[in-house]
């Protein structure tokens, strides 16, 4: 994949690699290449170390501003070639790099975030130096903040594979030396998973391959541009539940017989007082349109491949008014089953299945931002564990209706 | 028979839940504190680990932290008269937590899908 390589002081070897991947990222790629120069002299002046910028070619200045940063560590910059972009075949080339350099804990942290800290390098690395294989962040995020994560990724993939992660698509991600080689050799590449879908693609593949995981507590929110929850989506949501069903399909005979879920450990205790996260704001009108008239002209689509009660509920529950409005968790759960399903048995192209889920998508987030309105986030977090028990206990549902011809 | 370890420092509440759980069919063990925990894990090798957190002289969230250490594969259900702790970070490393009550319903119900938690081994 690798088609562009600058490596000035020929680096060969490296215990530590921080990636960061990048897409026209020349205003912002020097704070996180500079902080995580912070941390690797002030955490792991003893090891050898390199800064990676895995980049898609960007036209923009980002390699050169990349390469001119001021650093105490080595640098190096790899490129796809031009016609190919996305994080996913960025990061890619990040782990064929990280295995030539026979590295033992590889670091990625986001090009464009404004709150990364020494201190988040330390703490994506160091659990990778112990026992641990893959390390999943845990930032402080307004209760607005990641609602595909925690409305799809984190309930999905704990009631799948048995394992609470709660930010399973946080971005920002450390593993070891053996994880990255699980990840070069692991076959079940798609396209979505060279964009957005990698995220979650290496999540689930360290918990199908049993890697020992743990969550890194951040401290800081993560400050980039906040992501809302409407009024667009942008292909993200495609590419991260279409490698979710995708892996689905791949790993049935590992979660088919998963029961419940276990917890994670997490690193990184007493790191003083948390920070505020930013204000998300929502267009609660916008995700109710989004809703309504997403679903108008889909009933008979959604019928086709839904239980009657299921769909019964659905149609009950989009006439429902915008001020009484709810959206069931286990009716949620039970929806995403049945696209799953869907999805594997190719009822529709894959990617009109998708675009029929995103209006559900928005009326379950519209009921989400409703019901925790008055919510701090503490209540909110255990409102999420409650949606994660749902998924849970309708298991069986999906464990029959996979089965079923 | 499943063996549910009770660490609690109320006499009261080992009792009660000593009855009720001995009546669902469980063998059951009790600890006053947390002060011989780790030795009685390694020696009972119970199946599931019920925790009070605010004890006389030990915190329940500390000693959870000791006990995973080395018994990662242990389920533990965190259960005090306060909710309040589940803030703490420190909590996540419960498969549980459940605030206490004179009902047990819920105790059990999680009691009874931590046994039978099931995650495909390497």
């Amino acid at each position: 994949m690798k088609s562009v390589e600058e490596n000035p002081e020929n680096i060969t070897q490296a215990d530590i690699v921080v990636g960061i991947p990048s897409y026209n990222e020349a205003d912002c790629i020097a704070f996180p290449t500079e902080q995580a120069d912070k941390g690797l002299s002030k955490y792991f002046k003893d090891r050898s170390c390199v800064i990676v910028n895995c980049d898609n070619n960007s036209p923009d200045d980002t390699r050169r501003v990349f390469m001119q940063t001021a650093t105490v560590n080595p640098k190096i910059y790899v490129s796809t070639p031009p016609d190919v972009r996305g994080k996913g075949n960025n990061l890619r080339n990040l782990f064929a790099k990280a295995v030539e350099l026979s590295a033992s804990a590889v670091v990625v942290v986001d090009a464009d975030l404004a709150s990364v800290t020494p201190q988040w390098i330390r703490n994506l690395a160091e659990p990778l130096l112990e026992e641990f294989d893959y390390v999943s962040p845990l930032y402080v995020r307004h209760k607005y903040e990641g609602t595909i994560a925690t409305n799809i990724a984190y309930p999905l993939t704990r009631a799948l594979y048995g394992r609470r992660v709660r930010q399973p698509i946080g971005g920002d991600f450390g593993f070891s030396g053996k994880m990255v080689r699980i990840f070069n050799e692991t076959e079940d590449w798609t396209d979505d998973v060279g964009q957005y879908g990698i995220d979650i693609w290496m999540t689930t593949v360290a918990m199908r391959s049993h890697a020992p995981i743990i969550q890194s507590f951040m401290g800081k929110p993560k400050v980039q541009m906040p992501k809302g929850p409407a009024p667009d989506l942008g292909p993200t949501f495609a590419q991260v539940v279409g490698t979710i069903f995708d892996l689905m399909c791949a790993y049935d005979e590992f979660w088919k017989v998963v029961k419940w879920s276990r917890p994670t450990a997490v690193f990184g205790f007493g790191l003083g007082e948390m920070e505020i996260p930013p204000t998300v704001d929502v267009n609660v009108q916008g995700l109710w349109e989004k809703f309504s008239t997403g679903v108008e002209g889909r009933w008979d689509f959604y019928r086709s491949f839904m239980p009657s009660a299921t769909f019964d509920k659905l149609e009950e529950v989009a006439g429902l008014p915008r001020e009484a409005f709810e959206f069931p968790p286990v009716l949620w759960a039970k929806v995403l089953y049945d696209f799953a399903c869907a999805y594997k048995k190719q009822v529709a192209p894959r990617e009109d299945l998708i675009q029929g889920l995103v209006p559900l998508y928005h009326g379950r987030t519209l009921s989400f931002v409703l019901e925790t309105e008055p919510m701090n986030t503490q209540q909110v977090e255990e409102l999420i564990e409650d949606q994660c028990l749902q998924f849970e206990k309708c298991k069986p549902y999906l464990l029959e209706r996979w089965a079923a011809d | 028979m499943a063996k549910i370890l009770i660490v609690d420092d109320e006499e009261g509440i080992r009792m009660l839940y000593s009855m009720e759980l001995e009546d669902e069919g469980y063998q059951v063990i009790t600890l006053a504190d947390g002060k011989e925990l780790l030795e009685v894990v390694e020696r009972e090798q119970p199946d599931c680990l019920v925790l009070d957190i605010k004890m006389k002289e030990y915190n329940g969230l500390d000693l959870l932290q000791q006990i995973r250490k080395k018994h990662y594969d242990l389920p533990v259900i965190l259960n005090s008269a306060y909710s309040s702790f589940k803030v703490d970070l420190k909590a996540v490393a419960a498969d549980y937590y459940v605030v206490k009550s004179s009902d047990l319903t819920e105790l059990k119900e999680k009691l009874k899908a931590a046994l039978e938690t099931k995650i495909p081994k390497e």
